[in-house]
Protein backbone atom coordinates (compact mmCIF):
# COMPACT_ATOMS: atom_id res chain seq x y z
CA UNK A 1 0.00 0.00 0.00
CA UNK A 2 1.41 3.53 -0.60
CA UNK A 3 1.70 6.46 1.18
CA UNK A 4 -1.66 8.11 -0.86
CA UNK A 5 -3.19 4.92 0.24
CA UNK A 6 -2.20 4.53 3.41
CA UNK A 7 -3.35 8.98 3.67
CA UNK A 8 -6.72 7.95 2.71
CA UNK A 9 -7.12 4.99 4.84
CA UNK A 10 -5.50 6.57 7.92
CA UNK A 11 -7.65 5.78 11.31
CA UNK A 12 -10.34 7.99 11.79
CA UNK A 13 -9.26 8.08 15.89
CA UNK A 14 -6.46 10.17 14.41
CA UNK A 15 -8.32 12.78 12.71
CA UNK A 16 -10.71 13.12 15.98
CA UNK A 17 -7.55 13.48 17.86
CA UNK A 18 -6.71 16.51 15.66
CA UNK A 19 -10.26 18.07 15.60
CA UNK A 20 -10.16 17.92 19.37
CA UNK A 21 -6.86 19.72 19.53
CA UNK A 22 -7.80 22.06 16.96
CA UNK A 23 -11.16 22.73 18.69
CA UNK A 24 -9.38 22.90 22.41
CA UNK A 25 -5.89 24.72 22.35
CA UNK A 26 -7.97 28.00 21.13
CA UNK A 27 -10.65 27.60 23.58
CA UNK A 28 -8.12 27.58 26.27
CA UNK A 29 -5.65 30.11 24.80
CA UNK A 30 -8.56 31.76 22.57
CA UNK A 31 -6.41 34.36 19.69
CA UNK A 32 -7.48 38.19 19.60
CA UNK A 33 -10.59 38.75 17.04
CA UNK A 34 -12.01 42.03 16.44
CA UNK A 35 -14.88 40.87 14.20
CA UNK A 36 -16.68 43.25 11.36
CA UNK A 37 -20.28 43.45 11.01
CA UNK A 38 -21.81 42.16 8.23
CA UNK A 39 -24.74 43.85 6.57
CA UNK A 40 -27.72 41.58 8.40
CA UNK A 41 -26.44 42.14 11.40
CA UNK A 42 -25.90 45.53 11.34
CA UNK A 43 -29.38 45.93 10.04
CA UNK A 44 -30.73 44.25 13.13
CA UNK A 45 -28.33 45.77 15.43
CA UNK A 46 -29.43 49.21 14.06
CA UNK A 47 -33.50 48.35 14.28
CA UNK A 48 -32.81 48.03 17.87
CA UNK A 49 -31.00 50.73 18.45
CA UNK A 50 -33.23 53.18 16.80
CA UNK A 51 -36.46 52.01 17.39
CA UNK A 52 -39.22 54.06 19.04
CA UNK A 53 -38.32 54.16 23.20
CA UNK A 54 -41.77 53.13 24.22
CA UNK A 55 -41.77 49.68 21.84
CA UNK A 56 -40.36 46.57 23.83
CA UNK A 57 -37.84 44.18 22.40
CA UNK A 58 -39.20 40.40 22.48
CA UNK A 59 -36.66 37.45 22.42
CA UNK A 60 -38.19 33.87 21.39
CA UNK A 61 -35.82 31.65 23.07
CA UNK A 62 -36.41 29.05 20.26
CA UNK A 63 -32.93 27.17 20.43
CA UNK A 64 -32.42 23.90 22.83
CA UNK A 65 -29.14 23.23 25.00
CA UNK A 66 -27.62 21.24 22.07
CA UNK A 67 -27.16 23.91 20.11
CA UNK A 68 -26.78 26.48 22.76
CA UNK A 69 -22.91 27.37 22.15
CA UNK A 70 -23.76 28.85 19.16
CA UNK A 71 -27.13 30.55 19.64
CA UNK A 72 -26.71 31.64 23.06
CA UNK A 73 -24.45 34.16 22.90
CA UNK A 74 -26.73 36.20 20.77
CA UNK A 75 -29.51 35.79 23.44
CA UNK A 76 -27.13 37.53 26.16
CA UNK A 77 -25.73 39.91 23.59
CA UNK A 78 -29.01 41.24 22.56
CA UNK A 79 -30.52 41.58 26.06
CA UNK A 80 -27.01 43.76 26.69
CA UNK A 81 -28.25 45.85 24.18
CA UNK A 82 -31.71 45.91 25.11
CA UNK A 83 -30.77 47.19 28.74
CA UNK A 84 -28.15 49.43 27.88
CA UNK A 85 -30.45 51.35 25.64
CA UNK A 86 -33.04 51.24 28.23
CA UNK A 87 -35.53 48.95 26.44
CA UNK A 88 -38.40 46.91 27.62
CA UNK A 89 -37.91 43.59 27.12
CA UNK A 90 -40.28 40.48 27.09
CA UNK A 91 -39.14 36.70 26.56
CA UNK A 92 -40.70 33.68 25.72
CA UNK A 93 -39.37 30.16 24.38
CA UNK A 94 -42.15 28.15 21.61
CA UNK A 95 -39.46 24.91 23.04
CA UNK A 96 -39.95 23.40 25.78
CA UNK A 97 -36.40 22.87 26.19
CA UNK A 98 -35.63 26.68 26.04
CA UNK A 99 -37.22 27.09 28.99
CA UNK A 100 -34.17 27.10 31.29
CA UNK A 101 -32.07 28.89 28.58
CA UNK A 102 -34.37 31.70 28.80
CA UNK A 103 -33.80 31.72 32.25
CA UNK A 104 -30.40 31.36 32.53
CA UNK A 105 -29.58 34.19 30.13
CA UNK A 106 -32.11 36.77 31.91
CA UNK A 107 -30.49 35.69 35.40
CA UNK A 108 -27.19 36.39 34.26
CA UNK A 109 -27.72 39.68 32.14
CA UNK A 110 -29.67 41.17 35.17
CA UNK A 111 -26.68 40.06 37.58
CA UNK A 112 -24.41 41.90 35.47
CA UNK A 113 -26.24 44.76 35.18
CA UNK A 114 -27.84 44.99 38.72
CA UNK A 115 -24.35 44.07 40.24
CA UNK A 116 -22.68 47.57 38.67
CA UNK A 117 -26.23 49.77 39.31
CA UNK A 118 -26.19 53.01 41.81
CA UNK A 119 -29.56 53.90 41.52
CA UNK A 120 -33.13 51.92 41.08
CA UNK A 121 -33.11 53.85 37.72
CA UNK A 122 -30.29 51.51 36.88
CA UNK A 123 -31.23 48.08 38.21
CA UNK A 124 -33.17 45.56 36.02
CA UNK A 125 -36.28 44.79 37.41
CA UNK A 126 -38.25 41.91 37.28
CA UNK A 127 -42.22 42.62 36.00
CA UNK A 128 -40.90 46.32 35.34
CA UNK A 129 -37.87 46.29 32.87
CA UNK A 130 -38.53 42.76 32.19
CA UNK A 131 -41.17 39.88 31.92
CA UNK A 132 -39.77 35.95 31.03
CA UNK A 133 -43.50 35.00 29.94
CA UNK A 134 -41.91 31.05 29.61
CA UNK A 135 -43.53 28.28 27.15
CA UNK A 136 -47.08 27.93 26.29
CA UNK A 137 -48.78 26.23 23.38
CA UNK A 138 -49.31 25.25 20.51
CA UNK A 139 -47.27 27.83 18.40
CA UNK A 140 -50.17 28.90 16.35
CA UNK A 141 -52.30 30.33 19.53
CA UNK A 142 -49.45 32.18 20.82
CA UNK A 143 -48.24 33.58 17.50
CA UNK A 144 -51.92 34.81 16.80
CA UNK A 145 -52.87 35.60 20.20
CA UNK A 146 -50.24 37.96 20.97
CA UNK A 147 -51.82 39.79 18.27
CA UNK A 148 -54.60 40.46 20.55
CA UNK A 149 -53.95 40.44 24.24
CA UNK A 150 -50.61 38.92 25.83
CA UNK A 151 -51.84 38.20 28.79
CA UNK A 152 -54.31 36.00 27.69
CA UNK A 153 -52.00 34.21 25.79
CA UNK A 154 -49.39 33.91 29.37
CA UNK A 155 -52.25 34.56 31.95
CA UNK A 156 -49.11 33.55 34.15
CA UNK A 157 -45.43 34.07 33.65
CA UNK A 158 -42.60 32.15 34.16
CA UNK A 159 -42.32 32.52 38.08
CA UNK A 160 -45.96 32.41 38.41
CA UNK A 161 -46.52 36.01 38.68
CA UNK A 162 -50.48 36.85 37.09
CA UNK A 163 -48.79 39.19 34.09
CA UNK A 164 -52.13 41.67 34.81
CA UNK A 165 -50.41 42.30 37.75
CA UNK A 166 -47.02 43.16 35.98
CA UNK A 167 -46.34 46.88 35.76
CA UNK A 168 -44.50 46.50 32.41
CA UNK A 169 -47.44 44.56 30.89
CA UNK A 170 -50.02 47.92 31.19
CA UNK A 171 -47.56 48.88 28.43
CA UNK A 172 -47.22 45.83 26.65
CA UNK A 173 -50.69 44.52 25.24
CA UNK A 174 -50.14 43.08 21.86
CA UNK A 175 -47.72 43.50 19.28
CA UNK A 176 -48.59 47.15 18.35
CA UNK A 177 -46.33 47.78 21.66
CA UNK A 178 -43.47 45.49 20.28
CA UNK A 179 -40.96 46.94 18.40
CA UNK A 180 -39.25 43.79 17.35
CA UNK A 181 -39.49 39.84 17.56
CA UNK A 182 -35.98 38.51 17.24
CA UNK A 183 -36.66 34.90 17.19
CA UNK A 184 -33.23 32.65 18.03
CA UNK A 185 -33.74 29.27 16.66
CA UNK A 186 -32.02 26.26 15.07
CA UNK A 187 -35.63 24.87 13.75
CA UNK A 188 -38.02 26.71 11.43
CA UNK A 189 -39.40 28.84 14.17
CA UNK A 190 -38.84 32.14 12.92
CA UNK A 191 -40.44 31.10 9.60
CA UNK A 192 -43.44 30.93 11.60
CA UNK A 193 -43.38 34.18 13.40
CA UNK A 194 -42.87 35.80 9.36
CA UNK A 195 -45.90 33.60 8.77
CA UNK A 196 -47.99 34.71 11.59
CA UNK A 197 -46.61 37.45 13.33
CA UNK A 198 -45.46 39.19 10.90
CA UNK A 199 -47.79 39.33 7.97
CA UNK A 200 -50.66 38.90 9.61
CA UNK A 201 -49.81 42.30 12.08
CA UNK A 202 -47.24 43.74 10.75
CA UNK A 203 -44.64 43.19 13.40
CA UNK A 204 -40.85 43.64 12.45
CA UNK A 205 -39.22 40.38 12.64
CA UNK A 206 -35.27 39.73 13.34
CA UNK A 207 -33.75 36.19 13.17
CA UNK A 208 -30.88 34.21 15.17
CA UNK A 209 -29.73 31.07 13.77
CA UNK A 210 -27.26 28.41 13.49
CA UNK A 211 -24.71 28.81 10.74
CA UNK A 212 -26.22 25.37 9.07
CA UNK A 213 -29.78 26.87 9.03
CA UNK A 214 -29.26 30.46 7.58
CA UNK A 215 -28.70 29.95 4.27
CA UNK A 216 -32.78 28.55 4.37
CA UNK A 217 -33.29 32.32 5.94
CA UNK A 218 -32.01 34.45 3.30
CA UNK A 219 -34.55 34.59 0.77
CA UNK A 220 -36.99 36.57 4.14
CA UNK A 221 -33.82 38.44 4.71
CA UNK A 222 -34.15 39.87 1.03
CA UNK A 223 -37.60 40.27 1.02
CA UNK A 224 -37.44 42.57 4.00
CA UNK A 225 -39.83 39.82 6.12
CA UNK A 226 -36.41 39.69 7.93
CA UNK A 227 -35.40 42.84 10.05
CA UNK A 228 -32.02 41.38 10.56
CA UNK A 229 -30.03 38.38 10.88
CA UNK A 230 -27.26 37.18 12.99
CA UNK A 231 -26.02 33.58 11.32
CA UNK A 232 -24.13 31.30 13.26
CA UNK A 233 -21.26 32.10 16.30
CA UNK A 234 -19.60 34.49 13.41
CA UNK A 235 -23.55 36.56 13.83
CA UNK A 236 -23.02 36.27 17.21
CA UNK A 237 -19.28 37.95 17.71
CA UNK A 238 -20.67 40.50 15.14
CA UNK A 239 -23.34 41.68 16.99
CA UNK A 240 -21.17 41.18 20.41
CA UNK A 241 -18.60 43.88 18.93
CA UNK A 242 -21.81 45.97 18.13
CA UNK A 243 -23.02 46.03 21.66
CA UNK A 244 -19.01 46.84 22.56
CA UNK A 245 -19.00 49.44 20.62
CA UNK A 246 -22.11 50.68 21.77
CA UNK A 247 -21.02 50.55 25.83
CA UNK A 248 -17.94 52.52 24.77
CA UNK A 249 -20.16 55.48 23.12
CA UNK A 250 -22.66 55.50 26.44
CA UNK A 251 -19.81 55.17 28.75
CA UNK A 252 -20.52 52.17 30.23
CA UNK A 253 -17.11 50.65 31.96
CA UNK A 254 -17.50 47.27 32.81
CA UNK A 255 -16.03 44.60 30.53
CA UNK A 256 -18.75 42.35 28.96
CA UNK A 257 -17.89 38.26 28.43
CA UNK A 258 -18.02 37.78 24.83
CA UNK A 259 -18.37 34.35 24.31
CA UNK A 260 -19.40 34.61 21.08
CA UNK A 261 -16.32 36.48 19.98
CA UNK A 262 -14.08 33.93 22.48
CA UNK A 263 -15.04 30.89 20.65
CA UNK A 264 -14.22 31.96 17.31
CA UNK A 265 -10.53 31.30 17.65
CA UNK A 266 -11.87 27.67 18.20
CA UNK A 267 -14.18 27.79 14.97
CA UNK A 268 -11.41 29.24 12.53
CA UNK A 269 -8.98 26.70 13.95
CA UNK A 270 -11.62 24.19 13.17
CA UNK A 271 -12.76 25.37 9.53
CA UNK A 272 -8.87 25.63 8.71
CA UNK A 273 -8.26 21.75 9.98
CA UNK A 274 -11.16 20.99 7.79
CA UNK A 275 -10.46 22.69 4.81
CA UNK A 276 -6.98 21.08 5.53
CA UNK A 277 -8.24 17.53 5.64
CA UNK A 278 -10.18 18.15 2.17
CA UNK A 279 -7.60 18.72 0.36
CA UNK A 280 -5.66 16.27 1.90
CA UNK A 281 -7.96 13.71 1.00
CA UNK A 282 -8.42 15.42 -2.74
CA UNK A 283 -4.77 15.46 -3.24
CA UNK A 284 -4.26 11.69 -2.23
CA UNK A 285 -7.96 11.11 -4.47
CA UNK A 286 -6.29 12.01 -7.72
CA UNK A 287 -2.93 10.61 -7.17
CA UNK A 288 -4.32 7.47 -6.87
CA UNK A 289 -6.74 7.43 -9.64
CA UNK A 290 -4.05 8.85 -12.09
CA UNK A 291 -1.76 5.87 -11.30
CA UNK A 292 -4.96 3.96 -11.69
CA UNK A 293 -4.99 5.30 -15.10
CA UNK B 1 -69.94 6.38 11.42
CA UNK B 2 -66.35 5.63 12.70
CA UNK B 3 -64.88 7.17 9.74
CA UNK B 4 -67.16 9.64 8.65
CA UNK B 5 -67.29 11.65 11.72
CA UNK B 6 -63.52 12.73 12.22
CA UNK B 7 -63.80 13.46 8.14
CA UNK B 8 -66.69 15.62 8.66
CA UNK B 9 -64.75 17.63 11.86
CA UNK B 10 -61.77 17.87 9.63
CA UNK B 11 -63.87 19.09 6.46
CA UNK B 12 -65.43 21.89 8.66
CA UNK B 13 -62.72 22.56 10.67
CA UNK B 14 -60.01 23.00 8.08
CA UNK B 15 -61.92 25.04 5.77
CA UNK B 16 -63.35 27.59 8.60
CA UNK B 17 -59.43 27.80 9.72
CA UNK B 18 -58.82 28.95 6.34
CA UNK B 19 -61.63 31.49 5.55
CA UNK B 20 -61.65 32.53 9.16
CA UNK B 21 -58.24 34.60 7.91
CA UNK B 22 -60.28 36.35 5.00
CA UNK B 23 -63.35 37.32 6.92
CA UNK B 24 -62.85 39.55 9.79
CA UNK B 25 -66.28 39.58 10.61
CA UNK B 26 -66.94 39.90 14.75
CA UNK B 27 -68.60 36.90 15.11
CA UNK B 28 -66.20 34.50 12.85
CA UNK B 29 -63.19 36.50 14.45
CA UNK B 30 -64.99 35.38 18.14
CA UNK B 31 -65.59 31.68 17.21
CA UNK B 32 -61.57 31.56 15.96
CA UNK B 33 -60.28 32.91 18.38
CA UNK B 34 -62.18 30.19 21.01
CA UNK B 35 -60.90 27.52 18.90
CA UNK B 36 -57.08 28.60 18.65
CA UNK B 37 -57.42 29.43 22.24
CA UNK B 38 -59.55 27.05 23.85
CA UNK B 39 -60.01 24.05 21.91
CA UNK B 40 -56.61 23.69 20.62
CA UNK B 41 -55.01 23.64 23.59
CA UNK B 42 -57.74 21.50 25.46
CA UNK B 43 -56.37 18.82 22.49
CA UNK B 44 -53.09 19.99 22.80
CA UNK B 45 -52.91 19.16 26.89
CA UNK B 46 -54.79 15.57 25.70
CA UNK B 47 -51.75 15.11 23.00
CA UNK B 48 -49.35 15.74 25.83
CA UNK B 49 -50.95 12.97 28.37
CA UNK B 50 -51.28 10.56 25.35
CA UNK B 51 -47.33 11.39 25.07
CA UNK B 52 -46.93 10.67 28.59
CA UNK B 53 -48.82 7.45 28.46
CA UNK B 54 -47.29 6.22 25.15
CA UNK B 55 -43.83 6.50 26.63
CA UNK B 56 -44.84 4.94 29.98
CA UNK B 57 -46.11 1.92 28.08
CA UNK B 58 -43.28 1.64 25.39
CA UNK B 59 -41.00 1.02 28.35
CA UNK B 60 -43.25 -0.59 30.88
CA UNK B 61 -43.65 -3.35 28.17
CA UNK B 62 -39.90 -3.10 27.26
CA UNK B 63 -38.95 -4.39 30.74
CA UNK B 64 -41.79 -6.88 31.59
CA UNK B 65 -40.53 -8.74 28.20
CA UNK B 66 -37.08 -8.24 28.70
CA UNK B 67 -36.28 -6.58 25.23
CA UNK B 68 -32.67 -5.56 24.34
CA UNK B 69 -31.35 -2.77 26.79
CA UNK B 70 -34.46 -2.81 29.00
CA UNK B 71 -32.16 -1.75 31.79
CA UNK B 72 -31.81 1.71 30.48
CA UNK B 73 -35.81 1.64 30.33
CA UNK B 74 -35.67 2.04 34.26
CA UNK B 75 -33.64 4.73 34.17
CA UNK B 76 -36.31 6.17 31.62
CA UNK B 77 -39.04 5.82 33.55
CA UNK B 78 -37.25 7.04 37.07
CA UNK B 79 -36.07 9.96 34.89
CA UNK B 80 -39.43 10.99 34.08
CA UNK B 81 -40.93 10.42 37.59
CA UNK B 82 -38.26 12.51 39.31
CA UNK B 83 -38.00 15.31 36.67
CA UNK B 84 -41.96 15.61 36.90
CA UNK B 85 -42.27 15.47 40.74
CA UNK B 86 -39.62 18.15 40.66
CA UNK B 87 -41.54 20.48 37.88
CA UNK B 88 -44.89 20.11 39.20
CA UNK B 89 -43.91 20.32 43.09
CA UNK B 90 -40.07 21.55 43.21
CA UNK B 91 -40.38 25.06 42.57
CA UNK B 92 -38.13 26.65 39.72
CA UNK B 93 -34.80 27.74 41.56
CA UNK B 94 -33.86 28.88 45.40
CA UNK B 95 -35.63 31.97 44.60
CA UNK B 96 -39.15 30.81 43.84
CA UNK B 97 -39.51 27.74 45.35
CA UNK B 98 -42.14 24.66 46.19
CA UNK B 99 -43.51 22.62 48.12
CA UNK B 100 -41.12 19.90 48.16
CA UNK B 101 -37.84 20.26 49.37
CA UNK B 102 -35.02 20.86 46.96
CA UNK B 103 -31.86 20.72 48.24
CA UNK B 104 -29.85 18.93 51.03
CA UNK B 105 -27.43 21.24 52.49
CA UNK B 106 -25.19 22.99 49.82
CA UNK B 107 -26.45 20.42 47.40
CA UNK B 108 -29.56 21.26 45.36
CA UNK B 109 -31.39 19.63 43.01
CA UNK B 110 -34.65 21.97 41.86
CA UNK B 111 -35.40 21.95 37.99
CA UNK B 112 -32.79 25.04 36.81
CA UNK B 113 -30.28 22.93 38.34
CA UNK B 114 -31.16 19.52 36.74
CA UNK B 115 -31.45 21.37 33.26
CA UNK B 116 -27.78 23.36 34.33
CA UNK B 117 -26.34 20.21 35.36
CA UNK B 118 -27.56 16.86 33.41
CA UNK B 119 -29.91 18.48 30.15
CA UNK B 120 -27.09 20.99 28.91
CA UNK B 121 -24.03 19.04 29.45
CA UNK B 122 -26.00 15.30 27.62
CA UNK B 123 -27.69 17.52 24.66
CA UNK B 124 -24.22 20.02 24.27
CA UNK B 125 -22.07 16.79 24.43
CA UNK B 126 -24.53 14.78 21.63
CA UNK B 127 -24.69 17.75 19.41
CA UNK B 128 -20.54 18.37 19.36
CA UNK B 129 -19.92 14.83 17.99
CA UNK B 130 -20.81 16.05 15.18
CA UNK B 131 -17.63 18.10 14.31
CA UNK B 132 -16.07 14.58 14.63
CA UNK B 133 -18.45 12.63 12.17
CA UNK B 134 -18.31 15.92 9.85
CA UNK B 135 -14.31 16.27 9.87
CA UNK B 136 -13.75 12.61 9.23
CA UNK B 137 -16.60 12.56 6.35
CA UNK B 138 -15.20 15.43 5.06
CA UNK B 139 -11.93 14.17 4.76
CA UNK B 140 -12.84 10.58 3.39
CA UNK B 141 -16.14 11.09 0.94
CA UNK B 142 -15.77 15.09 -0.09
CA UNK B 143 -14.42 15.12 -3.30
CA UNK B 144 -13.77 16.83 -6.74
CA UNK B 145 -14.86 14.45 -8.66
CA UNK B 146 -16.80 16.44 -11.36
CA UNK B 147 -17.74 19.85 -11.86
CA UNK B 148 -20.92 19.89 -9.76
CA UNK B 149 -19.23 18.59 -6.82
CA UNK B 150 -16.52 20.73 -7.85
CA UNK B 151 -18.79 23.08 -7.70
CA UNK B 152 -19.74 22.37 -4.52
CA UNK B 153 -16.43 22.13 -2.97
CA UNK B 154 -15.45 26.21 -4.01
CA UNK B 155 -18.28 27.36 -2.30
CA UNK B 156 -17.49 25.37 0.77
CA UNK B 157 -14.36 26.45 0.92
CA UNK B 158 -15.52 29.95 0.13
CA UNK B 159 -18.26 29.86 2.91
CA UNK B 160 -16.04 28.50 5.07
CA UNK B 161 -13.40 31.14 5.24
CA UNK B 162 -15.28 33.54 4.96
CA UNK B 163 -17.69 32.61 7.95
CA UNK B 164 -14.34 33.28 10.32
CA UNK B 165 -12.02 36.44 10.89
CA UNK B 166 -9.11 35.03 8.90
CA UNK B 167 -11.22 34.91 5.51
CA UNK B 168 -10.65 38.74 5.86
CA UNK B 169 -7.17 38.68 6.68
CA UNK B 170 -6.25 36.72 3.49
CA UNK B 171 -8.60 38.07 1.35
CA UNK B 172 -10.50 41.33 1.74
CA UNK B 173 -13.86 40.75 -0.03
CA UNK B 174 -14.05 37.09 0.84
CA UNK B 175 -16.64 37.64 3.58
CA UNK B 176 -18.46 39.97 1.19
CA UNK B 177 -18.27 36.83 -1.76
CA UNK B 178 -19.34 34.15 0.33
CA UNK B 179 -22.63 36.95 2.07
CA UNK B 180 -23.03 37.25 -2.14
CA UNK B 181 -23.20 33.09 -2.71
CA UNK B 182 -25.75 33.18 0.21
CA UNK B 183 -27.66 36.09 -0.97
CA UNK B 184 -28.36 35.73 -4.25
CA UNK B 185 -27.47 32.00 -6.16
CA UNK B 186 -28.58 30.28 -2.59
CA UNK B 187 -31.76 32.06 -2.61
CA UNK B 188 -32.74 32.03 -5.96
CA UNK B 189 -32.51 28.27 -5.54
CA UNK B 190 -34.11 28.11 -2.18
CA UNK B 191 -37.17 30.49 -3.49
CA UNK B 192 -37.75 27.84 -6.21
CA UNK B 193 -37.41 25.45 -3.59
CA UNK B 194 -39.65 26.95 -1.63
CA UNK B 195 -42.51 27.62 -4.11
CA UNK B 196 -42.59 23.99 -4.57
CA UNK B 197 -42.91 23.04 -1.01
CA UNK B 198 -45.91 25.59 -0.50
CA UNK B 199 -47.79 24.37 -3.32
CA UNK B 200 -47.51 20.96 -1.94
CA UNK B 201 -48.56 21.41 0.76
CA UNK B 202 -51.56 23.19 -0.43
CA UNK B 203 -52.17 20.20 -2.21
CA UNK B 204 -51.75 17.77 0.70
CA UNK B 205 -53.91 20.07 3.12
CA UNK B 206 -56.74 20.15 0.21
CA UNK B 207 -56.61 16.34 0.48
CA UNK B 208 -56.56 16.13 3.36
CA UNK B 209 -59.38 18.40 4.11
CA UNK B 210 -61.94 16.95 1.45
CA UNK B 211 -61.13 13.62 3.02
CA UNK B 212 -58.83 12.09 -0.26
CA UNK B 213 -55.90 11.60 2.18
CA UNK B 214 -56.86 9.37 4.44
CA UNK B 215 -53.61 8.53 6.20
CA UNK B 216 -53.85 10.07 9.35
CA UNK B 217 -57.45 8.13 9.99
CA UNK B 218 -54.72 5.10 10.43
CA UNK B 219 -55.80 1.31 8.98
CA UNK B 220 -53.89 2.35 6.04
CA UNK B 221 -56.47 4.70 5.16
Amino acid sequence: MGFWNKLLKIDRRWIYTIIWLVVMIPLLFPFKIKPMAMPPVTRLFNYIDTMPEDKALVISVDYTPDIQPELHPMCIALLHHAFATKRKVGLLTLQVMGLGLGEAAIRQVTEEFNAHATTHEDSIINGEDYVYWGWTTPIITILLGMGERITNVYPVDYYGHRTESLPIMKHLKNYDDIGIVVSIAGSSIPISWVNFANTQFGVPIGCGATAVSAADYYPYLNSGQFTGMMAGMKGAAEYEQLVADKFDELGIKWELRRKGTEAMSSQTAAHIAIMIFIIIGNIAYFVIRRRKK
Amino acid sequence: MKRRLPLMIVLVLGIFGAVAFVIPHPIVKSIDETMRNDVLRIITAFSLVLGVGSIIQHHLIKIRRKAEHWPFSYIALISLAVSAAIGLFGGIDPASPGILPTHIGGFSFHMQALYDNIMIPLASTMFALLAFFMASAAYRAFRARNLEATLLLIAAFILMLGAVPLGRMLIRPLPDFAEWILTVPNTAAKRGIMFGIGLGSIATSLKIILGIERGWLGGGG
